[in-house]
């Protein structure tokens, strides 16, 4: 910090504190509000769906879109589907997509089954390097996992980590989200509470450097409130849910 | 742009008021954003939301150092670099020394009121670093050379029609008014700028205490590539921005997606605590936080509080029947329009001239404070900003001398009964609307009618009815 700097924080926090120590209270009401206690639900619960459906049906209700896979072998099948829909590309040609690494997806021979059916999975591993992040920039699909998903917004939320690039949710146009069952929850809050009684909430926020909630493709209303997908970041978002409970 | 936001206020307002094509883009988006909002608040009870949402945004404030410096420490400890701003000057100085020092030579831009505040932009600009904003809003309003007119939907302003001319002029777009296509021809420009700045910068909507995170709301994706993409990231923060937990950030996300455009949740919400984590394979090198203070510790200081607890949703704007008619660049050259505008800018204070105004620009309807997710009495603080300009002494002087006019007559019962006599004889010779009210009068009350009626005085007077009374229930009381 500079010396300018020092002096502003100072000058900043004598300041507040003589205003916040004055005889007027900074509020009309001079009765504060208790914090609220956490969990801080906004949504009624809704017992109507199970967590699948709920997940599912809000998803796509942002236009998002989103199936089960009952077995964990029938995942890879399901990729190779999508991306072949996304990206016809002929008979026995490898179809390159940006990823997650195979250990971060939790679907086993994912990588082996999705060889032989053409698609190859680009796992980078710095995307500081030119090659690298022009290689990552020109593929049209992303595959990632989830730390967790929500039934009551359709949402997920990704931590970065060793081989779960940022890039694979962000630059491709199509996103596909591998979502095992168990780690979905009926709302943020359920979520943020079990982090929390495990002591686990602060480390996780911290030492992901970044944490990202994603709730269906990229969209802007910018334009006379038109609604536009695709702005920066995907554009197709789609989920696959397998039971990894069995 | 049809109005310019250096004009004086009276020239703004008619300006505004004179642009039909304002007008229709004003209608269209507000009428939907207001409507959006009121479907999802209708969705949930929001009684216990604003309630909340209050609670956390006051517990913050009342403890505004001692969270800050908690910040600070977390932020740090993160493996950040924290600066602090008094001032504007001092808050572009920083930026564009990090920028020097990383020989950078484009910066792209998440959408920020604050920087907008501090005119980061034009800083740069002078030191030749080419900024590019990238919310697709701030993207047009940049390419047509015009500041935002909202706090959410900053190209409010604009026709369809208006924007697709605008990207043929400047990116070679094809004749269209379809925002798909209108949307790809932005996303292809703009994915080029993302990949080859060396610098991002963004604002801040939510500072976590606990954790030392700044927390970025967007639909489009941009804040994700302005945090993720460049070698080092900038990250510009209002000091009133700070929550003490992470479930308090995450609650005013949902606050604020219902309030701004009526959605459950944005799609992105970025929570960053730092630069990139070894063997990562993205994120910024280097982070940087600017805790700006210009003006919010005076705006604490003089009794403002209440406008310290804003969270930038842009549902006042939306509801109030001013900032509906006349838009945002009718409230001058501030970064923020509307009843909060009305309110911060004249605190803030670095361009009085076209701030004062501003406490006035309001019917004091209420509309404001009943959408405000986090309960800000905003018509109190425009009531209170009028009187402390009076006691300040800044008031014009035709208002002085009104006032010292009408406390003359009113204090004194038989001055008042002449002056309000040659006042109805006076009146009854103006010239009048349909209504029997007073359309024209001479200077200086002219100032008066030129832009209201004058409500006509009544015919017998109070004062003739209570007496004509009081002898009819004496006479009566007699009988």
């Amino acid at each position: 910090m500079t010396e300018r700097s020092t002096a502003s924080r100072d000058r900043i926090l004598r300041r507040l504190r003589s205003s916040l120590s004055g005889s007027q209270p900074p509020f009309r009401d001079s009765v504060e509000p208790d914090l609220p206690d956490p969990p801080m639900t906004v949504y009624p619960p809704s017992e109507r769906l199970s967590l699948v459906e709920s997940f599912g049906v809000n998803l796509s209700e942002l236009s998002g879109s989103f199936e089960l896979a009952h077995r964990e072998r029938d995942v890879a099948e399901r990729v190779a589907q999508k991306v072949a829909e996304w990206i016809p590309n002929g008979e026995h040609k490898t179809t390159e997509v940006l990823s997650w690494a195979p250990s971060e997806l939790h679907v086993a021979r994912l990588e082996q089954t999705l060889a032989e059916l053409d698609v190859s999975l680009f796992v980078p591993d710095d995307l500081a390097e030119l090659q690298v992040r022009d290689r990552a920039a020109s593929l049209e699909v992303g595959i990632t996992g989830v730390e967790a998903a929500f039934a009551s917004t359709g949402s997920v939320v990704l931590t970065p980590a060793p081989g779960r690039s940022r890039a694979a949710a962000l630059l491709p146009l199509h996103h596909l989200i591998l979502v095992p069952l168990s780690r979905i929850y009926a709302e943020f809050e359920d979520w943020l509470q079990r982090l929390r009684q495990q002591g686990r909430l602060e480390a996780l926020v911290r030492e992901s450097g970044q944490i990202a909630f994603i709730t269906g493709p990229s969209k802007s209303a910018d334009i006379e409130l038109n609604l536009t997908l695709g702005v920066h970041g995907p554009k197709v978002v789609h989920a696959i849910v397998f039971d990894d409970t069995q | 742009m049809t109005v310019d936001p250096s004009a004086p206020y009276k020239t703004r307002v008619k300006q505004a008021l004179a642009d039909d094509k304002l007008h229709t883009a004003l209608e269209r988006a507000t009428t939907r954003l207001s409507g959006k909002r009121a479907l999802s608040v209708a969705a949930i009870d929001l009684g216990p939301l604003r309630d909340e949402a209050r609670a956390i945004r006051e517990h913050a404030i009342r403890r505004l150092p001692e969270l800050l410096e908690q910040l600070e420490h977390n932020l740090i400890a993160n493996g950040c670099q924290v600066h602090w701003a008094a001032t504007a000057a001092e808050a572009t100085d920083i930026v564009s020394a990090i920028a020097q020092q990383h020989g950078v030579r484009r910066a792209v831009k998440s959408k920020s009121m604050t920087t907008e505040e501090i005119r980061l932009n034009q800083a740069l600009e002078g030191d030749g670093i080419e900024v590019v904003e990238t919310d697709l809003g701030e993207y047009i309003i940049q390419l047509a050379g015009e500041p935002p007119s909202h706090i959410t939907a900053p190209v409010v302003h604009k026709r369809a029609e208006d924007i697709s001319e605008l990207f043929q002029r400047e990116l070679g777009m094809p004749p269209t008014t379809d925002p798909g296509e209108m949307c790809a021809a932005a996303r292809r420009q703009l994915r080029g700028e993302f990949l080859a700045a060396e610098l991002g910068i963004s604002g801040c909507n939510f500072a976590v205490a606990e954790t030392g995170t700044v927390c970025i709301v967007t639909n489009e994706g941009n804040g994700r590539m302005v945090t993720s993409l460049p070698q080092v990231y900038v990250a510009v923060m209002g000091i009133e921005k700070v929550v003490p937990r992470v479930e308090d950030a995450i609650l005013l996300w949902q606050a604020v997606a219902r309030s701004a455009t009526g959605q459950d949740v944005t799609v992105y919400f970025s929570m960053s605590s730092g630069p990139r984590r070894r063997g990562h394979a993205d994120g910024p090198e280097e982070m940087h936080v600017i805790l700006l203070d210009n003006g919010r510790s005076r705006i604490l200081e003089r009794g403002y509080a209440d406008a310290l607890l804003c969270v930038r949703c842009g549902a006042c704007l939306n509801a109030c029947p001013v900032y509906r008619e006349i838009g945002g660049h009718a409230y001058g050259d501030s970064a923020y329009s509307g009843p909060i505008g009305a309110v911060v800018t004249p605190l803030l204070a670095d361009r009085p001239a076209t701030a004062r105004e501003l406490p006035f620009a309001s019917s004091l309807c209420g509309v404001c404070r009943d959408v405000c997710p986090v309960k800000i009495d905003l018509p109190r603080l425009l009531l209170d900003l009028r009187h402390d300009m009076i006691r300040l002494g800044t008031s014009t002087r035709s208002e002085k001398t009104a006032i010292r006019v009408y406390t003359g007559a009113a204090e004194r019962p038989l001055r008042y009964q002449r002056l309000s006599r040659i006042a109805r004889w006076f009146m009854q010779l103006m010239p009048r609307n349909g209504d029997g009210d007073v359309s024209k009068l001479p200077p200086p009350l002219s100032s008066w009618t030129r832009s209201r009626v004058f409500p006509r005085l009544a015919v017998p007077s109070f004062r003739e009815l209570w007496r004509a009374r009081r002898s009819r229930d004496t006479t009566s009381g007699d009988a």
